[in-house]
């Protein structure tokens, strides 16, 4: 009988397993699984039933019982390692493998757990992959079908030796965990005391920086997240080297980001990274203070600080929070308007305009756009989607290339791959439609469009994000907003903006069909709120059931609709949180019925029949179409004064008629109990609603507003 | 700059049969899609009187790759002389034995690396360094006997330094078969490098001197031809057509009540939401269309490479839908072609690319005589060579409810279509016979020699 042994360290594919094992078996192999993998994971044991192995074992999934040296070792490493570290120590692995005919690595991750245990079995065959291994059971059969003699089961001397040496680099790391286990770090004074350890005077800069590294890590686990941020954030205030100083303070800022906190330290980290940008720009070393500033960049920016919360630095004081940023001379550098050669031609007279309308993935808001243009007379319309290509989508987010770029005025190679890959499509094109100002902008003004005229669109959620700071909005020439308010923001961050070479602005509502939606509602709708769309912390949905609960005090026939899919847990750890309270929110609720999760949908107008009130709960918008199209309906809006925008010249006051907006859950009671206190006071303000809507942000309005950006004459062109 | 082709090192010598050293990694019995367009470009230079030395691989090292088929070599003119170079790609190494711990601690990372290391020597990863063994094996074999001719097939394009080697030190003179183009890439219809990167430098320094250019159809010769406007006239277009001995050769009745078979033969090398695509139309067409309810969709071909071999996420998605009547039947030998096409009642070309991409299979699709359902992308070069054939169902591109209507307009093309229909569909293709458009190809390279 040949003895096979499989290791994986990833789920493998069970219906090829599942065969390749029948074909083994055919052999006259026994075949035995071992992974890393979760194997009581939903649905994988029926799959591995399946499979006909002789035997199947779990290793262990991870190295939670592990020491906390071996852990920050093991974070370190590469996967294979990581995987040896977990399962190189298990007796039954270790007895299977030794008496294994043929030892097969299922993945690359099982690759280095393959090749330890082929040290003590030296005899067998070890391959990777599940072909390989069928021919060298094949072969071995030919030859009786064992491996032979299977040798000594000590390993190597020179794997010996290396492992002993290994033990020996990592002594350090032993001793200082020695010296702070977590009970002390439990103890505000012992944490304390180590804090100030780590300020001593005199204390060479890499013994600092090592010691506040393993000083952190215990204040981690013995969970004081913000002390191991302050340990670190103290050290680095104290080491003089640029690099080693910014790495400690982005430690400490990734030690919160990770736990979903907005990091009080943010400003010396980001200062950090930016002092060294500019020593290494001052130095020639463009590569180095690129990599800086893209960390920089990184960190001021990082979705946790301004998209998983409900508020943002940047929201408070726009132009505060750039400045220190701007500062910098090698940011400067980068955001030095390059500008274009030649102005934008002027659009054809003698054949129709050839428009490129372009979007890394999300066409979202672009459909009635290319449906219309598609069709139109003085248009012939390209549709280019950036992440289909994997060229294209390689070089549209780029930063660190367009940032080396920028550093060094168009001399890199990501220049030329751009210029490669995107000329020919400007050189056809007489206007490019660019679709969200994101990495894309970035990677489009990386060259100069020719006499090609570029329009680019900014939604919302880019104003808080790096790209329009690595964008050269000098070689845009339209630049369109879906609402005041997010112009004034983006306007007050990006200094380009406000210079001679800033685009010509323009705001024009999101393209939306809304004739659909005007449907009969029954009468039961009256009581319904409803929320579209809930899939991010931004659209704060605790507003909306705070609302909820101060109308049901009055009548318990009132409900709340949520449609639209729930946030994923898996982008933010803040966003983790967010949803956690707002489950245990909402687990009552849905139980009595005051709150009905309808799910994702295609069909928006068929749920908005039985919704009676459209709620907009956010903190922030660009132009929010879940309560448009609301309003569409005939549902009664009620809108909260967007917290990020409240106060401002422009807001959600001043985009909605008056009267939608309120400024709190209790004003957004009232107002709802006021317009659905009868049934005609209820359909006729939600009639007004559909009135404004159709008149002012239906499609056949908005189109014209489109027809004039591409093809008007009044735009005067650069 | 040159703008004509060159001298040949001179006529061969009274009596000699002339001798052409042909870099065909890929040959028989590589079971690789280009293999039958080298076996019958080795095989028209025996018929015109030549002597053929095929420098190629070691067959174990197809086997990580592409996999062998031994009934490949039978078609072989025994007067081929075969010379196979103790080459492998490292990359695909599956002997864990020969890793070292480097490799062993990340695979993946160690393979990126080997590829920026084998660029060093040839800007071409995974055969970069195949360079000096390919220049010393060429010198060789032109040492034992003379050659006349150095006809390079790319991939891989490290042949071209072989060749150029051989010019420089020699001036025996060399042609290029491209097949699908170097600077172009064809899947993706962009340029693939920049005139001044290594690549470029490379492509136009072989170029300039060749004798002439193959390459598999109209808009990648048109590339090269604007690409290089003072080598238009040597670039040409030559098909890759199909081999009549892979044409079931018979006209075809379908019997429904058996289940009707469509069919799928060739390399699955398209992506995951591709092969999905066409999947969910084929399910969608099964359950709306009654032919189709017992229907099957076989698929035969190699998948994947190196450890991935037989056991990829394709795999993995064919083997979901078996339910569905799918089945994955593994690579198919030559010899059977013919039998398995016999079997089935339609065909299914799944092609990648676009414009720039004809593939070789659309010609032996077209010879089967059978409906063929386009699952490729509307501005594919397949179109226009299955233009006018009265059984295709044209190109939807890849989009669910189109082919789940190819698919049911296929069904009943297949039960309804007459005797005389199929004839014709099969005629559609006789244009496309692999020998009479390798024959004219080479009968024009050796004219062009001769020049």
């Amino acid at each position: 009988m040949t003895e096979v042994l499989l290791v994986a360290s990833t789920w493998p594919q069970y219906g090829v397993l599942a065969d390749s094992v029948r074909k083994f078996n055919a052999l006259g192999a026994r075949v035995r699984l071992a992974g890393t993998f979760p194997m009581d994971a939903e649905g994988v044991p029926e799959q591995l039933a399946e499979s006909e192995l002789a035997e199947l074992h779990q290793l262990p999934r991870n190295l939670k019982h592990r020491s906390q040296a071996l852990r920050r070792r093991a974070s370190k490493s590469p996967a294979g390692l990581r995987v040896w570290m977990q399962a190189g120590r298990d007796s039954w692995l270790r007895s299977r493998a030794r008496k294994a005919d043929v030892l097969v690595a299922l993945d690359p991750g099982a690759v280095y757990t393959v090749w330890r245990l082929a040290e003590f079995n030296r005899a067998a065959p070890a391959r990777f992959g599940l072909a390989p291994a069928l021919k060298a059971v094949e072969e071995l059969k030919a030859q009786g079908g064992t491996a032979g003699a299977r040798g000594s089961v000590l390993p190597p001397l020179h794997a010996i030796t290396r492992d002993v040496k290994r033990t020996v680099d990592h002594l350090p790391a032993q001793i200082v965990r020695a010296a702070t286990p977590r009970p002390v770090m439990r103890s505000g004074v012992g944490a304390r005391l180590w804090r100030s350890a780590v300020t001593a005077p005199g204390m060479p800069t890499k013994v600092r920086a090592a010691t506040s590294r393993y000083v952190a890590e215990g204040m981690r686990w013995a969970g004081r997240t913000s002390g191991a941020a302050l340990t670190l954030a103290d050290a680095a205030a104290k080491i003089p080297d640029l690099k080693l100083k910014a790495d400690l303070y982005d430690e400490a800022a990734m030690q919160e980001i990770g736990k979903g906190i907005s990091p009080r330290g943010i400003e010396k980290a980001v200062a950090a990274r930016l002092a060294l940008a500019d020593a290494e720009f001052a130095k020639g070393h463009v590569k180095e203070a690129a990599e800086a500033l893209n960390r920089a960049l990184f960190l001021d920016f990082h979705r946790v600080l301004h998209i998983d919360q409900l508020s943002s630095p940047l929201a408070r004081d726009a132009q505060g929070f750039v400045a220190p940023l701007y500062r910098s001379t090698a940011m400067q550098a980068l955001s030095r308007p390059r500008g274009r050669r030649a102005p934008a031609a002027p659009a054809p007279t003698d054949r129709p305009l050839r428009l490129l309308v372009t979007t890394s993935a999300n066409d979202n808001f672009l459909h009635l756009i290319k449906e219309h243009f598609g069709d139109h007379p003085g248009v012939e319309l390209r549709y280019l989607d950036l992440a289909a290509n994997k060229h294209l989508k390689r070089i549209s987010w780029a930063a660190p290339r367009m940032l080396q770029d920028r550093l060094t005025d168009g001399e890199s190679d990501y220049h030329e791959e751009v210029e490669r890959l995107m000329r020919p499509h400007l050189d056809w094109a007489d206007t490019v439609f660019l679709e969200w100002a994101a990495g894309p902008a970035g990677m489009l003004t990386t060259i100069d469009p020719g006499t090609t005229r570029v329009v680019v669109r900014l939604h919302s959620y880019e104003a808080f994000t790096r790209w329009p700071h690595m964008t050269d909005f000098s070689r845009v020439d339209d630049l369109v907003f879906v609402a005041p308010h997010v112009k004034d923001l983006t306007t007050s961050l990006v200094p380009m903006l406000r210079g001679e070479h800033a685009p010509r602005f323009h705001v024009l509502d999101n393209a939306m069909d809304l004739a659909g939606f005007d449907r009969p509602k029954s009468p039961e709708a009256r009581f319904n709120l409803g929320l579209v769309g809930i899939s991010q912390v931004a659209k704060d949905p605790k507003w909306a059931i705070d609302v909820l609960q101060r109308v049901r005090k009055h009548d318990d026939r009132y409900r709340l609709l949520l449609v639209g899919g729930d946030m994923d847990r898996r982008t933010s750890k803040a966003t983790r949180d967010y949803l956690r309270e707002f489950e245990q929110m909402l687990q009552p609720l849905e139980e009595s019925g005051a709150v009905v999760r309808l799910g994702p949908t295609d069909d928006v107008p068929g749920k908005l029949v039985d919704i009676g009130t459209i709620l907009s709960s956010s903190v922030r918008e660009g132009c929010h179409v879940g309560l448009m199209e609301g309003a569409a309906s005939g549902a009664v809006p009620v809108v909260r004064d967007w917290p990020f925008y409240a106060g401002k010249p422009n807001s959600a006051r001043t985009l909605y008629p008056e009267g939608w907006v309120v400024g709190s859950p209790q004003e957004a009671a009232e107002r709802i109990l006021k317009t659905t206190a009868t049934e005609e006071a209820w359909r006729a303000a939600g009639e007004l609603a559909t009135q404004h809507a159709l008149t002012v942000w239906d499609w056949p309005v908005v189109q014209k507003h489109f027809e004039e950006l591409f093809l008007g004459e009044d735009l005067g062109r650069k | 700059m040159a703008s004509s082709p060159p001298s040949p090192s001179g006529p061969p010598a009274e009596g000699r049969r002339p001798h052409v050293i042909y870099l065909a990694i890929g040959f028989p019995p590589a079971a690789k899609s280009s293999t039958y367009r080298m076996r019958e470009t080795a095989n028209q230079f025996v018929k015109v009187g030549w002597d053929v030395t095929v420098v190629n691989i070691a067959r174990e090292s197809w086997e990580l790759d592409s996999g062998i088929d031994l009934s490949l070599l039978d078609a072989v003119d025994p007067r081929v002389e075969i010379v196979e170079l103790p080459l492998a790609r490292e990359d695909l190494e599956t002997d864990l034995r020969l890793y070292d711990e480097a490799r062993a601690l990340n695979p993946n990372g160690w393979v990126a690396s080997l590829r920026r290391r084998q660029t060093k020597t040839f800007p071409e990863p995974n055969f970069g360094e195949w360079r000096s063994d390919l220049e010393q094996a060429v010198a060789k074999i032109h040492r034992e006997k003379t050659a006349d001719l150095v006809l390079a097939s790319c991939v891989p394009y490290v042949n071209l330094a072989a060749a150029w080697k051989l010019w420089e030190d020699e001036r025996v003179p060399y042609a290029v078969d491209f097949r699908d183009g170097w600077s172009i890439d064809v899947i993706d219809g962009v340029e693939a490098f920049a005139r001044d990167s290594e690549e470029g430098r490379w492509e136009k320094k072989v170029l300039d001197q060749a004798v002439s250019l193959w390459v598999v159809n109209d808009p990648i010769a048109e590339h090269y031809r604007t690409r290089y406007p003072e080598f238009a006239d040597r670039v040409h277009v030559v098909r890759n057509g199909y081999d009549a001995d892979s044409s079931p050769g018979r006209v075809h009745n379908a019997d429904p009540d058996k289940g009707l078979v469509f069919g799928y033969l060739g390399t699955v090398n398209f992506s995951i939401p591709h092969l999905e695509t066409v999947l969910n139309a084929w399910r969608a067409a099964r359950e709306k269309e009654p032919l189709l309810a017992h229907a099957r969709f076989e698929l035969r071909g190699h998948i994947g490479n190196g450890a991935n071999r037989g056991a990829n996420r394709h795999a993995e998605v064919l083997k979901e839908a078996e339910a569905d009547g799918v089945f994955f039947g593994g690579p198919a030998a030559k010899a059977e072609v013919a039998s398995i096409y016999a079997g089935w009642d339609a065909m299914v070309l799944i092609l990648i690319g676009g414009r720039y991409v004809t593939s070789g299979k659309v010609y032996e699709y077209m010879a089967t005589g059978l409906p063929i359902v386009s699952a490729h992308a509307v501005e594919h070069d397949a179109s226009n060579v299955l233009r006018g054939h009265p059984l295709w169902t044209g190109a939807p591109g890849l989009d669910v409810e189109g082919l789940t209507e190819s698919f049911i307009r296929a069904a009943h093309m297949a039960v309804e279509t007459t005797d005389e229909e199929h004839a014709e569909a099969m005629a559609h293709a006789n244009q496309f016979t692999r020998e009479a458009l390798m024959s004219v190809a080479v009968k024009n390279l050796v004219e062009e020699l001769a020049k």
